[in-house]
């Protein structure tokens, strides 16, 4: 059973960067789209920031992958208080996030070995 | 702010339908907030150019995914069906091939480009006021002094014998103004074009070669510049080469500037001066017409007459290279067309029968809340994958079916080859097959709305007829019937004409005969003196070959196409009674040689000068009165001729009547050209190469050309009536298998359907004789109604079956009839067939079964 999920995880990665950011913003709590923008935005020092049509879309994918579903709607008290579509992770979205984290050590190992790069302290 | 969020909920409808319904909300909720916190002109121009960069990328991604998706469904579906698919994909497959094969003939025939600049701007000038022929100086002034002409020029076109070296040929040759390639904006491929005065009669004799000739004769050396080739007597030096594809007007191997002055290359015969020109840019074709109608009404008045066969015009060059197979290939164009719907509505039952099939499914979905936008999608979806994939079998189809057609009838230009790698076509192939996989998915989709979910729900066991599908196929039912018979009855119309045309009485027997021609203009023996030993010699030669039972020869021959005959009004001594007839010359030996049985009288001998051989519709008009022995006043010669037999008519064109003909005497008429006709015991293929080489051993420098059998000229005169009539049967079959796999399946799925209603009646007590007996009437109405309306349209249509056929009778009675019986037969045997099931169901089981 174990094997079979391993391999699904596998099957999804590399995870687009997009999706990256946003399941580990989700790792946090239930998030919607919106929040899930700026969220980004700011951890990335204004490095990413998605448009609605890619974030939607990202959002769709994942969706369908299974990797997020969506949770009940209710007001975002922090903004305008209007309804909006809050989504959470799910397992596999979890799962998939740590396989991909796991995937990145890896690189960032050989990196240092091939290039020589010392541990930062 | 309201109009930019207005604009861009415009632009989120370019999303597919599940997105939208999903994110749409959200995506506009954030397009404002962004919108209001963009200040200013120049962040608000930021704002939308990020906005539509945003939408250009994420549009495109979500319908790929979206097709993926629909794609892999419709997949699974057809996977579960195969055969069923596999039949319409192989029919849809064979229409769109055929339609795409028909449409690279008109493309190639009417859009492609001529190898000529600008070639739309390109007329032909017929029975201009002034001739080329009347010298440089009046054509070049009058064209001068047109409104609506740029430029223009004339030719002649004849052919000729061309020698180079050892090697003779007959050619075609244009003789041409000096500005010919220039009108058409054509530049030599290597050396130059003409001179602007190298048509003045004084100048030195040069010409151009055609490609094909160059590649053939000088295997494509440039050093042809500057070499000498002799045509009809007349050297000429070669000055440069034609761009491969250019051949205008015709097969065209050599173009000399010699319109002006026909003296130069020695010929004999009538020939045609033609002439084209360009029009000035921004001039209409019709307008010019009209002008130019006038002028030469305005200088030869009481020349012309008024029906259109001697009227002066302008014709658009395009339309003048396209001839007659042009209105051909639309009706064909048609036919096909017909072919092309039939199976599409074959596609359009078997979308039906599968959403029947799947209201339960489509049911669940809908109440789950699946849109009925996003069911429509799908439907679309899987209508287009399999018309594309046919689409993509319909491409090999018509490449075999492009192949067949150049095979058969040549192009009437070299460059233009009949293909299908031309994105025309293939932009025609790909279009074909997404209008019908529209049209025919969006018809049975547009069903789906009238599903109301949740009564469909309880009530799909019971198969309530509420979603308005029987209605639809009983509608497509009529339509296939109707283009089916349409169909069937141009193939029997033109089958019947055919028939005629093979069985048409010829006069002479073609089998066992061999021909060739030879043309002594500018060879050694063109001097009326030794034309006669020439072609004694000839006859001799042919006569010793063992084999060989009779041999002749005559100026023209039966079933020569573009044949002009040399007429004339005879006048038999002692009567007044004066008849036209059309002058043929023949040695004696040629009425055997061709198998024409004589009717009184005899042949020529050797020693006949004043004699003279007429057909029996000639002798005829002279009142039946015995005309053996007769004299008779010719309109070449002053000495009267002594009538010594008379034939039979033969027939010159396929199908087409006999001449009132005169024959006389080679010795009297002593003509340039003959063609031999050499009657041999056997195989007469056989024959060719043995008789063509005993014609050239008499003197080489003389090309023997033409060399066929007589029956091969039977067939070729043929070619063209033949394929067409081909052509429609094998469409009028293949629609009537399609029509017919059509009604067989409606009638099952009827059948399927009505499966409660047929079980309750069985079981109150009807015999399965008289279930079925009613399920044929029921099911035979919309074929018979669907009849009626395609006899309606065959008889309205019918006249077109003669732009197929010359002559032939447009659509009557007779063939309706007989296409209305075949249909309504296979129908009928195709629903009994399918209704052989009604036998075979159990009433209990099915009462049971609620």
């Amino acid at each position: 059973m174990a094997k079979t999920n391993q391999t699904a995880v596998d099957a999804l990665l590399p995870l687009p960067l997009a999706v990256f950011h946003m399941l580990l913003a989700l790792t946090e709590g239930e998030r919607h789209g919106y929040a899930l923008k700026r969220e980004i935005l700011q951890r990335t020092n204004g490095k990413l920031n998605l448009a609605s049509g890619a974030l939607y879309g990202s959002i769709n994918k994942m969706l369908e992958q299974g990797l997020i579903e969506e949770s009940e709607e209710r007001p975002d008290t922090h903004l305008d208080d209007e309804r909006r579509r809050y989504y959470r992770i799910t397992p596999l979205g979890r799962r998939a996030a740590q396989a991909e984290a796991v995937r990145l050590r890896q690189l960032v190992r050989l990196a240092e070995d091939s290039l020589g790069l010392s541990d930062p302290a | 702010m309201d109009r930019a969020r207005r604009i861009y909920r415009l632009m989120l409808k370019l999303y597919p339908a599940r997105f939208r319904e999903e994110f749409a909300e959200p995506l506009e909720r954030q397009f404002q907030d962004d919108y209001r916190d963009a200040q200013g002109l120049r962040a608000k121009a930021w704002f939308w150019m990020s906005a539509l960069a945003d939408l250009a990328f994420s549009i495109p991604a979500e319908i790929a995914g979206e097709l993926r998706h629909d794609v892999k469904y419709a997949l699974r579906v057809y996977r579960q069906r195969k055969g069923t698919t596999l039949l319409v994909l192989v029919a849809m497959a064979l229409a769109i091939g055929a339609t795409t094969g028909v449409f690279s003939v008109v493309n190639a025939l009417l859009l492609r480009s001529l190898p000529f600049r600008q070639a739309d701007q390109l007329v032909e000038l017929f029975l201009p006021p002034v001739n080329s022929l009347a010298g440089r100086e009046p054509f070049q002034a009058w064209v001068r002094r047109t409104s609506y002409l740029e430029s223009a020029a004339g030719f002649q076109v004849a052919d000729m014998n061309l020698v180079h070296g050892q090697g003779a040929v007959r050619v075609r040759i244009a003789e041409t103004t000096a500005d010919f390639f220039a009108v058409l904006g054509v530049e030599p491929r290597i050396g130059r074009a003409f001179a602007s005065d190298e048509d003045l009669p004084a100048r030195d004799s040069v010409t151009i070669l055609s490609d094909a000739l160059w590649q053939q004769m000088f295997g494509g050396d440039p050093r042809v510049l500057g070499s000498v080739v002799t045509i009809n007597g007349t050297p000429m030096t070669v000055i440069g080469v034609a761009p491969p594809g250019v051949d205008f007007p015709g097969r065209t191997a050599l173009w000399t500037p010699t319109a002006h002055d026909p003296e130069r290359l020695p010929k004999t015969g009538a020939f045609t001066s033609r002439h084209i020109g360009r029009l000035k840019p921004g001039v209409i074709l019709a307008q010019a017409s009209l002008q130019f109608e006038n002028e030469a009404r305005a200088v030869h008045p009481d020349d012309f007459q008024s029906n259109n066969l001697n009227r002066p015009y302008l014709y658009s060059l395009r339309d003048r290279l396209a001839g007659t197979a042009r209105q051909a290939s639309m009706v064909l164009l048609g036919v096909v067309g017909f072919v092309l719907l039939i199976a599409c509505a074959n596609v359009a039952h078997l979308l039906l029968s599968r959403i029947t099939e799947r209201r339960q499914e489509l049911a669940i979905r809908g109440a789950l809340g699946a849109s009925r936008a996003r069911l429509v999608q799908q439907m679309i979806a899987e209508c287009m994958l399999l018309t594309l994939a046919a689409a993509v079998g319909g491409l090999l189809v018509a490449y075999w079916s492009a192949w067949l057609a150049n095979s058969v009838q040549p192009s009437q230009l070299a460059a233009q080859q009949y293909t299908i790698l031309d994105w025309r076509v293939l932009g025609f192939a790909l279009a074909l097959a997404a209008a019908t996989g529209m049209l025919f998915g969006v018809l049975p989709a547009s069903l789906i709305g009238r599903m109301q979910p949740s009564g469909d729900l309880a009530r799909s066991r019971a198969g309530a007829n509420t979603s308005g599908a029987p209605r639809l196929r009983t509608a497509l039912v009529a339509m296939q019937a109707a283009f089916t018979l349409m169909l069937l009855a141009g193939s029997v119309t033109m089958g019947r004409t055919f028939l005629q045309l093979l069985g048409a009485r010829l006069g002479f027997q073609p089998a066992q005969a061999v021909s060739l021609s030879v043309a002594l203009t500018g060879t050694p023996h063109e001097d009326p003196k030794l034309r006669a030993q020439y072609y004694a010699d000839a006859l001799d030669s042919l006569r010793a070959i063992p084999g060989v039972v009779s041999a002749g020869a005559a100026e023209y021959l039966p079933l020569t196409p573009d044949l002009f005959f040399a007429a004339g009004t005879f006048r038999t001594s002692g009567t007044h009674i004066e008849q036209q007839g059309s002058i043929n010359t023949a040695t004696p030996g040629y009425l055997a040689a061709m198998g024409i049985p004589l009717l009184r009288g005899r042949d020529f001998t050797p020693q006949d000068r004043m004699a003279a051989i007429v057909t029996d519709g000639f002798a005829r008009r002279f009142g039946g009165a015995a005309l053996v022995g007769r004299r008779m006043f010719a309109p070449f010669n002053p000495k009267a001729l002594t009538v010594v037999g008379v034939i039979p008519d033969t027939s010159y064109r396929p199908g087409g009547g006999g001449p009132l003909q005169v024959f006389v005497p080679a010795a009297l008429g002593m003509p340039v050209n003959l063609t031999f006709v050499v009657r041999v015991r056997g195989n007469a293929d056989a024959y060719l190469p043995v008789c063509r080489d005993a014609i050239h051993a008499v003197d080489p420098q003389v090309p023997v050309f033409s060399a066929k059998t007589m029956e091969q000229r039977l067939s070729e005169s043929l070619s063209a009536p033949r394929f067409y009539t081909i052509a429609v049967f094998f469409f009028g079959c293949f629609a009537l298998l399609l029509a017919i796999i059509g009604i067989y399946g409606v009638a099952t799925v009827s059948i399927a359907q009505r499966t409660h209603e047929i079980g309750v009646r069985l079981a109150v007590g009807a015999s399965p004789e008289r279930l079925r007996a009613s399920l044929l009437q029921q099911s035979l109405l919309p074929v018979v109604a669907g009849s009626l309306a395609g006899i309606a349209g065959a008889i309205g249509l019918g006249q077109l079956v003669r732009h197929l056929i010359e002559n032939a009778e447009p659509v009557g009675v007779y063939p309706c009839a007989l296409a209305a019986v075949v249909l309504a037969a296979t129908a009928a045997i195709a629903i009994w067939v399918a209704s052989k099931r009604i036998v075979r169901l159990d009433p209990n089981q099915i009462l049971r079964a609620d």
